[in-house]
């Protein structure tokens, strides 16, 4: 096979933006936020729409802090409803999100003459367009696809936003209440933790959709999981596996002649199955107690 | 029964909780002095884990207010250190015993800024204070219960506080683990720190407290063990518990009664 500068670009892009869904995933799995992910990445169409709507083309950065707020608009509501109406936290979500995606479609319905987008662009993608979305310069030089670069910026963005928060993120996660005794700023960091999702999903949906941003957001992280109980450790698996899913998905889908987005979620889902399934018959695979007990001394 | 203290290190006026429109405590008033041992004692539902949350700010108050050091809450919270009960986290965290311990440290260490040598220093130091340093690149998820407790007990020691707050370090804890871990609550109330504890043992409350709080809904008694422990207290916190009180007044009967003794 020789070298196919689209299939690099794709495979590339795709990759990129598994991996930034994963390092986010990873912590939405652990603060047991997953569906939240989920909610936020449907959520944030009216945002959307609205600054599309405002800017008048897809590339403005009002689309981004539109969806950004819309994010944390869904994150309050549904805290909202989880502590002060009393609403479980799955019925809750349920209702947030498809209210606010509701208002999206009605939205795009509208305003169909004015605004350049489609429900199914937003649903599904379309990553195979990518290397004729060019980024092309005033001065008329084409400087490659758009959406990489989109990626490439939103990457660095989670990257440097989760090596600063790490210690932070990780104590959040794993005992919210310890956190706000120790002073950090719990509620802060949760609703930076979900705008970098509404910024991510806004940022990759326009490849692969808000469907597949879902299932980039966890099912990575849930495999890795299933492997690893190292948090390190955890969040290098998802990479590996976030990169593995982008160039599986993408010759899948070329073998078949099908959906690329399609195709890549469909491996993620069956590698996170084969996973389930080796370790519920060999639960101590690759991780097991190390030491034997010894009773405390006086 | 309440005495209060002059200079306290922990003082409550009027304290007030509800959780929907219900009152869990009502008009809590009491004063703590330092360096000592403290147990709170009650039965199930009086409030007991409340007081410790509102103490920490971790539940709104409806009413009154809680000063320590003389301060308010946010100017000393890196002198207040707290064990929330085990059940409170999921364990299944992927993290190491050291790991947790070092978090001890990160209140002090600040925003943005990672844990180092002297940390994990710390954290070193807490886990052989508690036993536990063979565990310690141990997963969480591979503990027993009474090694998470001493995991969490370390991750407070870590934060180098001057009153610490537990509640019920010693559910799902042996009697040996217990024994080694109040001796080191008692070590360090020596040590001049105010340690106080959310407990339901009154066997073992006895042997080791120093001070003693009961409750239920109310303040029901607030004083050093030998003044406040007394039948006609010890009736009010428990109500009825015929059953209970029985086994309550052979305890005071037997003062010296030690059940690691025998």
């Amino acid at each position: 096979m020789s070298f196919d500068q689209n299939a690099f670009l794709i495979i590339l892009t795709a990759s990129i933006i598994s991996i930034s869904c994963g390092l986010l995933g990873v912590f939405m799995m652990l603060r047991k936020m997953s569906m939240t992910g989920d909610a936020i990445s449907h959520a944030v169409l009216p945002g959307i729409v609205i600054g599309f709507f405002v800017s008048g083309s897809q590339r403005g950065l009002e689309v981004i802090i539109g969806a950004g707020l819309l994010g944390i608009l869904a994150t309050l509501i549904i805290n909202w409803l989880k502590n002060k109406a009393k609403v479980q936290l799955d019925a809750s979500i349920g209702i947030t999100f498809t209210l606010l995606f509701a208002v999206g479609i009605i939205l795009i319905n509208m305003l169909a003459y004015k605004v350049d987008l489609d429900q199914e662009c937003v649903l599904y993608g379309e990553i195979a367009y990518l290397p004729i979305d060019l980024w092309i310069t005033k001065a008329g030089f084409s400087m490659g696809p758009r959406i990489t670069y989109l990626a490439v910026l939103n990457l660095v963005l989670v990257s440097i936003f989760i090596f600063l928060l790490y210690k932070e993120l990780t104590l959040t996660s794993f005992d919210e209440n310890f956190g706000l005794v120790i002073g950090l700023p719990a509620g802060a960091i949760n609703l930076a933790l979900m705008s970098m999702v509404s910024y991510t999903t806004v940022s990759s949906f326009e490849a692969v959709g808000a469907i597949l941003v879902v299932a980039l957001l966890v099912v990575p992280p849930a495999t890795a999981f299933l492997w690893t109980k190292k948090l390190t450790s955890l969040i290098k698996l998802t990479c590996t596996l976030g990169i593995f899913i982008a160039i599986a998905g993408y010759y899948m889908a070329y073998l078949v002649d099908s959906s690329i987005a399609g195709m890549m979620v469909a491996v993620a889902g069956v590698v996170f199955l084969g996973s389930a399934l080796v370790k519920s018959i060999k639960p101590n695979l690759l991780f097991g107690t190390s030491t034997s007990i010894e009773p405390l001394e006086n | 029964m309440i005495i209060n203290v002059e200079s306290p290190i922990l003082e409550i006026h009027d304290l007030t909780v509800s959780y929907d429109q219900s009152p869990v405590l009502w008009n809590v008033d009491l004063s703590l002095p330092a360096g000592k041992l403290i147990g709170i004692l009650g039965p199930n539902g009086a409030g007991k884990s409340t007081l410790i949350k509102a103490i920490m700010g971790l539940v709104p108050v409806t009413g009154g207010y809680v000063k320590i050091f003389d301060r308010e809450l946010n100017d000393v919270r890196s002198r207040i250190s707290y064990v929330p009960q085990r059940e409170s986290v999921d364990w299944n965290f992927p993290a190491s015993v050291l790991d947790v311990v070092m978090m001890g440290t990160y209140g002090k260490l600040g925003l943005f800024r990672r844990p180092g040598k002297k940390e994990k220093k710390i954290a070193m130091d807490c886990l052989e204070k508690v036993g536990m340093q063979s565990f310690v690149n141990r997963q969480i998820s591979e503990l027993s219960g009474g090694q998470q407790q001493r995991v969490f007990i370390a991750r407070a020691l870590a934060q180098e506080a001057d009153l610490y707050l537990m509640d019920e370090p010693f559910a799902g804890v042996d009697m040996a683990t217990e024994t080694a871990i109040f001796q080191l609550l008692q070590e360090m109330a020596a040590a001049g720190k105010t340690v106080i504890v959310v407990h339901h043992d009154i066997h073992s409350a006895m042997n080791y407290f120093d001070w003693i709080i009961m409750l239920n809904l109310h303040l029901v008694a607030s004083g050093p063990k030998a003044e406040v422990v007394t039948e006609e207290l010890l009736r009010k916190t428990y109500g009825g518990k015929l059953n209970l009180l029985t086994k309550v007044t052979d305890i005071i009967r037997q003062k010296d009664f030690n059940p690691l003794k025998s």
